[in-house]
């Protein structure tokens, strides 16, 4: 088997699938954000009889509470879910106890079941900045550990992987928007994959430092990268099945919150050995080629 | 010669009695976690289960759960600074918490913790709870305020309290307070008849300030001394004021959580564990073989750990992605035993021994393993500190599982290989495939 620098080619890949997401955006279908980020109220209650969407409506219109959705639901088609945009400063069990008193009127054995979820407009805002927040300080701090352990180029490729992995995340969040909502646990899957998919970098950087020490300096960098990543492919094959295998029966038996969780991270593992297979090291090869030839520049220089 | 193979029987020996020390050990451990065990005839001393099984019914209380898997009310309040106070920010914030504390606590819900977020927020969890908009009345209403007399009889309440505030006094704080008209004649009445005796000041039935009376207050103005520190007296004020919380809270997020929402989550994600442990074995010990089975034991000594870990470190609970994060943690756990049984299966290959393979092939891989693990602690401690409710618990587990997956991968792996390698001459092609041995070579 021989590996070939494919960098140019997965990269056209990836910006394909990136520019296809922000077109999507642009047209209005852009990821679709749960209450976490957009603020509102959702309740859910059984009404116990066959609901109708425009009696529940008409409750809502008589509370005057701004915008919302009703959505009928349930096997038995007596079920509603009630979105409303933004409440009032009386607070949640203001706008429930409202709602109840107007539904029985309707429906007199309405009870509220499951979750009911509020978020403030000042919470979603919060959790978009400590997402960003965190994301950037984990980045920097993997950057500063592997420029310290490795080199800086080692650093700026694997981070730039990161990056590359968090943009297909979200990307792919946009593109399966109609299968999954994005809320407070795509934070933490975020955070889970810059955390575990540079785990495949390394491994395959750690060959790279190995193997640069044991073959000739004059090699191309290239050809260094090519052999370690298919020394590594075995554990990289058999690490990701190990992790894609747990994830995956999560995913598949999991209730919705989880895999609202799940399907980011099955998402964000391909990602990140994709890139880095395909396109990290390469990105390395590439930085410390051109250090070579300014270096030779420099020393030409000097020496004139 | 003969000494030798002496040494080479004691080895096996050795090893043979290791490995059976550990292998009861593990069984032991692993009943014993689910099962638990009393420690004496009577049954007062048990030692409690940590392994959680697909029966929710039946969760360790070792495990503690967090709200979202447990069913309860999660709210996030902010408060608004009040304009020209005299108080610091910082002791009304104090000083809401305690109060609310104290009336979570008052109506049974022991459990609920308040605690400050950021600048000015607050998070309350009450765990347990049927009627959630009972408790989010009983948060933002104001509390009842009572001044009662010796014998515990109320004779005013906080209505007619018209201003409170911090004074300094002889080098003393004291609060200053002044009455309403009506408040005023109450007040010197009674001033009058306990001179010399206590009256005292109930906020939600409980005693916020217990003073004696000193001299008769007819004007309706008086001062309470004792008050200790400055931070004290100026909560106490804004208390004995507002009657209520001394900041007006908004909420910024509510949520309240059905208990059996939790249990499904609980036994489909154990499930979900159990057939992602059972196919990773399949595959380690299809790719690996004799290596895949010291895997496999490893990862099951990982779970009674990690599980007892959680139990026995106060301060984690599991929540929702938690659990995700202890499932993932599983798959990732394994990362460490592949990339030192494909450095060893590299020094088999090239015609090492299997003793000196192992030492090599741990050798190889400890760089790589050690930088893997340290980026993934970087993320779960970023996240821990940036995350809130349930994410922070996924950023404990997380973390735990890493340093833990470190214990096993490493010491354990090293450990259960070294004695299998010592038990016998194996043929390497129980090890890995596709090796040529430098017999067949030559």
């Amino acid at each position: 088997m021989t590996i070939k620098n494919h960098a140019k080619t997965c990269l056209i890949i990836s910006g394909g699938i990136l520019l296809l997401a922000i077109l999507l955006s642009i047209v209005g279908l852009g990821v679709n954000l749960g209450l976490d980020f957009t603020g509102g109220l959702s309740m859910q209650y059984a009404l116990g009889a066959d609901a109708s969407q425009s009696d529940v409506e008409a409750v809502l219109n008589g509370m005057n509470v701004g915008e919302y959705t009703v959505t009928v639901q349930g096997a038995n088609h007596d079920e509603v879910n009630i979105r409303l945009a933004a409440i009032d400063q009386d607070g949640v069990q203001a706008v429930q106890e409202g709602f109840e008193a107007g539904i029985v009127e309707k429906y007199p054995d309405a009870v509220s079941i499951g979750d009911v979820n509020y978020v403030g407009p000042v919470a979603g805002a919060t959790l978009l900045k400590n997402a960003f927040m965190s994301v950037l300080l984990a980045s920097v701090l993997m950057l500063i550990y592997i420029a310290f352990r490795f080199d800086f180029n080692s650093g700026l490729a694997a981070v730039l992987g990161l990056i590359h992995d968090v943009l297909m995340m979200l990307a792919f969040m946009v593109i399966l928007r109609s299968f999954v909502q994005m809320n407070s646990s795509f934070i933490a899957a975020m955070l889970t994959i810059v955390g575990y998919s540079i785990n495949n970098t390394i491994v395959i950087f750690d060959r790279i430092r190995e193997n640069a020490r044991k073959m000739s300096g004059n090699l191309p960098r290239e050809e260094v990268v090519n052999r370690s990543i298919k020394e590594c492919l075995g554990r990289t094959i058999n690490t990701t099945l190990t992790t894609l295998i747990t994830i995956v029966a999560l995913y598949v038996l999991g209730v919705a919150s989880i895999k609202e969780f799940a399907l980011p991270i099955i998402i964000g593992i391909v990602s990140g050995v994709y890139s880095a297979n395909m396109i990290n090291g390469y990105v390395w090869a590439f930085l410390e080629e051109r250090k070579r030839k300014n270096g030779g520049k420099l020393l030409k220089a000097k020496k004139a | 010669m003969k000494s030798n193979r002496k040494g080479r029987v004691n080895a096996k020996t050795k090893a043979v009695i290791a490995l059976c020390i550990l292998c009861v050990l593990t069984v032991v451990c692993g009943v014993l976690g689910v099962t638990g065990m009393p420690l004496d005839s009577r049954g007062l001393y048990k030692l409690l289960p940590w392994l959680p099984t697909t029966n929710a019914d039946a969760w360790p209380s070792t495990l503690p759960l967090g709200l979202d898997l447990r069913g309860g009310v999660y709210v996030e309040y902010s408060a608004a600074r009040p304009e020209n106070s005299e108080a610091s920010f910082d002791s009304l914030i104090e000083g809401t918490i305690t109060v609310i504390q104290n009336r979570l606590t008052d109506r049974g819900y022991a459990e609920s913790t308040v605690q400050r977020i950021g600048g000015d927020g607050i998070r309350v969890e009450i765990p347990d709870v049927t009627d959630p908009n009972a408790i989010l009345d009983l948060i933002g209403t104001p509390a009842k305020l009572e001044f009662r007399d010796p014998t515990g009889e109320a004779f005013m309440d906080g209505s007619m309290v018209q201003l409170a505030g911090v004074a300094l006094q002889e080098g003393e704080y004291v609060i200053q307070f002044q009455l309403n008209d009506e408040g005023a004649a109450i007040f010197a009445e009674k001033t009058a008849e306990f001179l010399g005796r206590n009256i005292a000041i109930y906020l939600d039935d409980a005693v916020l300030v217990d003073a004696t009376v000193q001299s008769v207050i007819s004007q309706g103005s008086g001062i309470i001394n004792g008050m200790g520190s400055l931070e004290r007296a100026q909560t106490v004020a804004a208390q004995i004021q507002s009657g209520a919380l001394p900041l007006v809270l908004t909420q910024q997020k509510v949520d309240t959580v059905s208990a059996t929402l939790g249990d499904d989550a609980l036994s489909s994600s154990v499930l979900a564990a159990i057939i992602g442990i059972l196919l990773i074995m399949v595959v380690m010990i299809v790719r690996y073989r004799l290596n895949g089975i010291v895997a496999s034991w490893a990862l099951v000594i990982y779970i009674i750990l990690l599980f007892f870990l959680i139990a026995v470190i106060p301060g984690i609970q599991l929540t929702l992605p938690g659990l995700a994060g202890i499932v993932l943690g599983i798959g990732m756990a394994v990362d460490a035993n592949v990339i030192i049984y494909e450095r060893f299966n590299e020094e088999v290959r090239s015609g090492r021994p299997l003793k000196a393979s192992v030492r090599a092939g741990f050798k190889n891989a400890m760089s790589a393993i050690l930088d893997a693990n340290v980026t993934t602690l970087i993320a779960s401690i970023v996240l821990m500190y940036f995350g809130t409710g349930s994410i922070q618990g996924f950023a404990k587990t997380l973390l735990l599982g890493v340093i833990t997956s470190m214990f096993t991968a490493i010491i354990v792996t090293r450990f259960l290989m070294k004695q299998i390698v010592a038990l016998n001459n194996w043929d390497v092609k129980l090890f890995t495939s596709g090796v040529q041995t430098r017999k067949e070579e030559q």
